[in-house]
């Protein structure tokens, strides 16, 4: 089933186009990656999705609904740039912000109790935020942004500011909630959580969506003909066995190279060329992993053509 | 609807548990007390001695007395001497050195065209209180105006004073005849107009600084995923103006509680002297009788107070919410307080004018410039205090006033929301005037 769908979205500003016929689709019970350089329209997007801002043109369905008031309630949103009062305490703020999501008092005590207790922080209810470290504040801001069990959960870069421990601990819950059947849209720069966590991603440029789809299927789109050779024996005369119809792109002294076949060239050719010189260990596919493409699709975007 | 009401219910209990406030609310009256009495003590019981020298160049009211081998005045009981006033008399003025290494804190010279001139000159080392002088002038006074009839010879002292004729006039509004006190009232109606204007200006930067608080903080983009910008607006704006109305009301109890300890300390000392100086009142008379002889009280009595006390809750309420409205889309449109200075200035000049407009109002209450200020909704809270204080205030005045800035309220509430709706999420470089004027017509 589909969760959310947002159907050519427009959104400009007094000097600036902020999304421009903007379409993406994300399943429900999946995590989906918003990806894209600063600026690109992403936190624009965030925004609409939980009705801070109305698009100019297009419509947002949640669950197959047009978005109205009545769904803030199935939604959770942990911005990039958050933060919490500071004078209040732990305990009274969290019921504060659970309470404007809807819940009753008494409910979201109690789940406060479960989530605190899951996080190791149950001692933390009388402090004051301002005695809290980053990381404990943030702690606190996730079970903020999750504690009304949203059926969407809008995370903007969730994890900057933990520990690796939390940080992990953080993934865990975050992979919990998806099995449980979250949707959850993960918006980040750290590429490797993506690989790691996303079943699929969407790469906002210039407020335009150049490149979706499933992780791997992305990934192997940018996958170009590049193999990474593992082998003992002379780099020399592994670099001279390549002389025509390959391209040496990179090389390391523990014999280690990676190599770009030339049109018509196929793996067992590299093998029958290379074979007489050194002794292969290993040939795997290079898949360029997200951090690549990334790169790769937002240069090739940018350049002037 | 219950959003806003969970709104205001935070922003009400963060407020009132904070020490800053508690201690304020509970120490406010007795410090206002205490200025008021410093303030008393100051300009009434001036305890500095001074030594007068009354310098009577021509003799025109001293003479040289060989018993007592110094000069002394002709007219002995025109000068009011206690231990804080010592006249003494010379016909020569001291040397300038002679004077301010002395004793004498005063010198007066009365010269030969005192009478043409009428301006005897004052010598002083420190500037003299306002009470010395005045003391010191009509002592002055009754002397010289002694020794001319006596040198005129035309009549005596006695018969002079006999015909002499102070008048002081007695005002008595034609409209209505009960009508007294109009200038005491007017004051009344300033003190009104003075408290609406000190917590509009404090209760207002609470607002603001409320706002850029939730701004820095960055919780602003977590509670509008939440609530609509308009409704954490007002609800901020009421849960502080229900604070304002808290504090008020704790103000006004511990006043009374005051007063009336303070007013049962004096009741019988006062009671007793006022019995026995004045002889008017019957002796069982009680002390309610004698206050309601008293001028303060009668001016109390002459105020229509259910009239006065539901105009200055509506005009409290108003002001308030116009220029809250106004302190919220400053707050949303910066990131810090040291950027409000800019914006602060056209908010700050109607609010400041407002309150000099009601003080200059008592002078002139049923004046023009009182009258149109008692319609713009800009200064209306506090000018209409003083009129309604006055009294005279025709029904439809007031509804049109109250009207005018009801709707001023409604319209700028609406842009404040369309201007803090778009602040609160923009960041980094403060905005212009002009920028501030495009977000008016954002979509939302």
């Amino acid at each position: 089933m589909t969760a959310l769908e947002a159907k050519s979205i427009h959104k400009s500003y007094a000097d600036h186009i902020a999304l421009n016929d903007v379409s993406l689709t994300v399943e429900q019970g999946t995590i989906f990656g918003l990806l894209g350089p600063n600026g690109a329209g992403k936190t624009s997007l965030i925004r609409i999705i939980n009705q801070i801002t109305g698009p100019d043109a297009g419509e947002v369905l949640l669950f197959g609904e047009r978005l109205s008031p009545s769904h803030i309630a199935q939604i959770g949103y942990l911005p990039e740039e958050r933060g919490l009062y500071k004078k209040m305490k732990v305990g009274e703020q969290a019921l504060y912000l659970a309470q404007l999501k809807g819940l009753s008092k008494q409910e979201a005590k109690h789940r406060l109790d479960k989530w605190f207790k899951r996080l190791e922080i149950d001692g933390w209810w009388n402090k004051k935020v301002e005695e809290l470290s980053k990381g404990m504040a943030q702690k606190i801001q996730f079970v903020t942004t999750v504690l009304h069990e949203p059926k969407l959960l809008i995370l903007d870069e969730p994890f900057s500011g933990f520990d690796p421990i939390n940080a992990n601990l953080i993934k865990s819950e975050i992979m919990r909630l998806k099995e449980e059947g979250t949707t959850i849209i993960l918006s980040t720069h750290n590429m490797g959580s993506v690989e790691e966590i996303c079943d699929n991603i969407a790469l906002i440029n210039k407020s335009r969506v150049i490149l979706d789809g499933s992780v791997k299927e992305v990934r192997e789109k940018f996958h170009k003909n590049e193999y990474k050779v593992r082998f003992d024996g002379n780099m020399i005369a592994f670099a001279t066995a390549l002389w025509s119809g390959f391209e040496l792109l990179s090389k390391n002294d523990d014999g280690e190279a990676i190599v770009k076949l030339g049109e018509g060239k196929s793996v067992n050719d590299l093998l029958n060329t290379i074979t007489p010189s050194v002794e292969v260990k290993e040939v795997i596919a290079h898949i360029p992993t997200m951090q690549e493409v990334f790169i790769q699709a937002v240069q090739h975007e940018n350049q002037p053509s | 609807m219950n959003k806003i009401f969970l709104i205001i219910k935070r922003e009400y209990s963060s407020r009132v548990k904070k020490k800053s406030f508690i201690i304020m609310t509970l120490v406010g009256p007795l410090l206002f007390a205490g200025l008021m009495a410093g303030a008393i003590f100051i300009t009434q019981a001036d305890t500095q001695e001074n030594k007068i020298l009354i310098v009577d160049e021509p003799g025109l009211i001293t003479r040289y007395s060989a018993e007592h081998q110094q000069f002394v005045p002709n007219c002995l009981d025109c000068y009011t001497e206690d231990k804080n006033y010592v006249y003494r008399f010379t016909n020569e003025r001291l040397a300038d050195t002679t004077f301010i290494n002395g004793d004498y804190t005063l010198m007066v010279v009365v010269d030969e065209a005192i009478y043409e001139h009428h301006h005897p000159t004052l010598f002083y080392k420190k500037v003299p209180s306002m009470n010395v002088t005045q003391q010191l002038e009509r002592d002055l006074e009754k002397a010289a105006e002694r020794a001319k009839i006596q040198s005129e010879g035309l009549l005596d002292y006695e018969t002079y004073k006999r015909m002499k004729v102070d008048l002081s006039l007695n005002k008595l509004n034609i409209v209505d005849g009960e009508n007294k006190f109009e200038q005491e009232r007017a004051g009344v109606g300033m003190v009104f107009a003075v408290i609406i204007f000190f917590f509009i200006f404090v209760f207002g930067a609470y607002v603001m600084r409320g706002v850029i608080e939730e701004k820095t903080n960055r919780i602003i983009e977590v509670i509008v995923s939440s609530v609509r910008p308009f409704e954490l607006m007002m609800g901020k704006i009421i849960g502080i103006a229900l604070v304002a109305i808290t504090q008020f009301l704790i103000w006004v109890v511990f006043s009374m509680i005051i007063f009336f300890i303070a007013g049962s300390l004096f009741e019988s000392g006062a009671f007793e002297q006022a019995a026995s100086m004045q002889q008017q009142l019957p002796q069982n008379a009680d002390f309610a009788s004698y206050l309601a002889q008293q001028e303060g009280f009668q001016l109390l009595v002459a105020i229509n107070w259910p009239l006065m006390l539901s105009m200055f809750l509506l005009y409290f309420v108003g002001g308030y919410l116009l220029y809250a409205s106004l302190f919220a889309a400053i707050g949303a449109a910066v990131d810090s307080e040291t950027d409000t200075q800019q914006f602060m200035m056209p908010i700050m000049m109607p609010l400041f004018f407002s309150y000099f407009l009601a003080i200059l109002s008592v002078n002139n209450p049923e004046g023009t410039a009182a009258y149109i200020a008692s319609f713009v909704p800009f200064t209306s809270p506090t000018v209409m205090m003083v009129r309604v204080a006055v009294g005279n205030v025709p029904v439809w005045e007031l509804i049109v006033s109250l009207a005018l800035l009801a709707g001023t309220v409604v319209a700028l509430t609406w842009l404040a929301g369309k201007v803090y709706r778009v602040g609160i999420l923009m960041y980094g470089k403060r905005p212009s005037y002009k920028e501030i004027w495009k977000w008016i017509f954002y979509k939302a």
